[in-house]
């Protein structure tokens, strides 16, 4: 049976979809800006987060909308409240996109240390779980949603090694500290984006199975009375 | 956990040759309230029905199986069902009350079962009247006769009346289902007030109305127990698939 609510959903994952390719785009942008060193482009990221943040706006207004309208349950609840933090995530991610274009301007072009970095790397890998993210979130896909979760570790290192390499290297010399504390600001970014892709892959289960994965603990919802009595 | 009040093992029944319940097994927490939903004609109603008695009234019907209500099988023989039914009692959809005053209405139950002292008719009415949320609209009007009373106060007076007799389960169907949005939301107060005292069983065809008032909730569909479980589970996360899409919408 077709119903009203169903329009209102699918209008809402467009809107989702919309804003995901929209985020996509700005990270793949400022990575390649720092990657080319072409500030143009990483002026143009900084230009278009309002689009992202209109987006945003769009997809809080719809959510609101259908909550008033239609009181939903079930699956239908869940896929509403995930794609509030969804949208909440992929708007987190515009902003470090933002963050990502605004400090190679800052420092102009990449310092000749730049490749002793794990930064690189980080840049694939961040691609790579956003990318997986959309996807498992489009598909309903968990392989892909447990991919995303799994690959935050390795990321996490990689900003802790970039923290060890980046300090001996502007304890060599004064003139590093400058563009030592941008490339140190990135890898945090990055590794910041990876969690904010992480949270969008735990909301993917929410969504399948009802099934809770924050915060690095499993449960089921609502299985038992304690849950429910907590404040 | 609480004690289980109403328990239901196996039970079918049959209108003539049509099978309207088919091998429902469940049971009723006792102090809680328990919400049936489903579809129109899923047998919701005439289970509810099935839980005093009510069923023996129609022509045709053959009940198996039991039902035991504080360890005592309703469908015995030697039971008395004008006790059962004191101790279960009922509100329907549409206010039945007699063509009598406020106050005559709650104290005829009362009066049935021997109490004659005017006293205590007096405090029977206030309280239950109180316990029904309905005593600062009705204690000047309790010589009125009670179809002078808005629909919503007379189904809250069926319901002080039902208490009247001190019953200790109370059936609902559809209890709110004729009521205005404001009148429906002091019935549901009511509910989630009386189930201190009271185990509550309500048949609602609102679904909102089920989530909103209930502990658990026993989902039919022809005449089958599909599923029953929390309240919440239901709404959030049902197991079955035709749960699911009885919740959502997408049927029924």
């Amino acid at each position: 049976m077709e119903r009203l609510l169903d329009e209102h959903i699918e209008k809402l994952k467009r809107r989702v979809l919309k804003m995901s390719s929209l985020v996509d785009e700005q990270v793949q942008a400022a990575i390649r800006s720092v990657e080319t060193e072409d500030l143009t482009l990483a002026k143009e990221v900084i230009e278009k987060d309002n689009q992202v943040d209109k987006y945003d706006n769009k997809i809080d207004k719809i959510c609101q909308k259908i909550f008033a309208l239609t009181q939903p349950v079930a699956m239908d609840l869940r896929i509403i409240m995930s794609s509030l933090t969804i949208n909440n995530n992929l708007e987190r991610i515009g902003d470090i996109a933002v963050n990502i274009a605004e400090y190679i301007i800052m420092i102009n072009k990449k310092p000749p240390f730049y490749n002793q970095t794990k930064l690189e790397s980080m840049f694939k890998v961040v691609k790579q779980m956003l990318k997986d993210a959309i996807d498992s979130y489009v598909e309903g896909n968990e392989t892909l949603a447990r991919a995303v979760i799994d690959s935050d570790d390795n990321l996490d290192k990689m900003n802790f090694d970039n923290h060890k390499i980046l300090i001996d290297i502007m304890k060599q010399n004064p003139d590093n500290i400058e563009p030592g504390i941008a490339l140190l600001v990135m890898s945090r970014q990055l590794e910041r984006l990876g969690d904010h892709c992480t949270n969008i892959a735990e909301d993917v289960f929410f969504i399948v199975e009802a099934h809770l994965v924050k915060h690095k603990y499993e449960k089921y919802l609502f299985d038992d009375d304690k849950d429910e009595n907590d404040d | 956990m609480k004690e289980i009040k109403i328990a239901v093992k196996d039970l079918n029944l049959y209108y003539g040759e049509k099978q309207a319940l088919k091998n429902i097994s469940l049971e009723i927490p006792e102090k809680r309230v328990t919400a049936f939903i489903g579809p129109s004609g899923c047998g919701k109603s005439t289970f509810l029905r099935v839980l005093n008695r009510m069923n023996d009234l129609i022509d045709h019907v053959k009940i198996e199986g039991d039902v035991i209500i504080d360890g005592v099988n309703i469908y015995d023989k030697s039971l008395d069902v004008v006790n059962l039914r004191k101790n279960v009692g009922m509100v329907f959809q549409k206010s039945n009350l007699f063509p009598k005053s406020v106050y005559e209405n709650i104290v005829y139950g009362p009066r049935i079962n021997g109490i004659r002292d005017k006293k205590i008719l007096d405090e029977i009415v206030e309280r239950t009247l109180n316990q029904a949320a309905i005593w600062d609209e009705a204690k000047d009007r309790l010589n009125e006769n009670a179809f002078s009373l808005s629909g919503g106060q007379q189904q809250r007076l069926c319901i002080a009346r039902a208490l009247a007799v001190e019953p200790e389960i109370i059936l609902m169907d559809e209890p709110a289902s004729a009521l205005d949005p404001i009148s429906t939301a002091k019935i549901e107060e009511l509910i989630h007030d009386l189930k201190q005292k009271y185990t509550i069983v309500i048949v609602t065809h609102n679904m909102q109305q089920a989530a909103r008032v209930s502990d658990q909730t026993a989902f039919f569909y022809l005449g089958e127990l599909i599923e029953f479980d929390k309240t919440t589970k239901i709404f959030t996360n049902p197991s079955k698939k035709q749960t699911e899409d009885y919740v959502t919408g997408r049927f029924g």
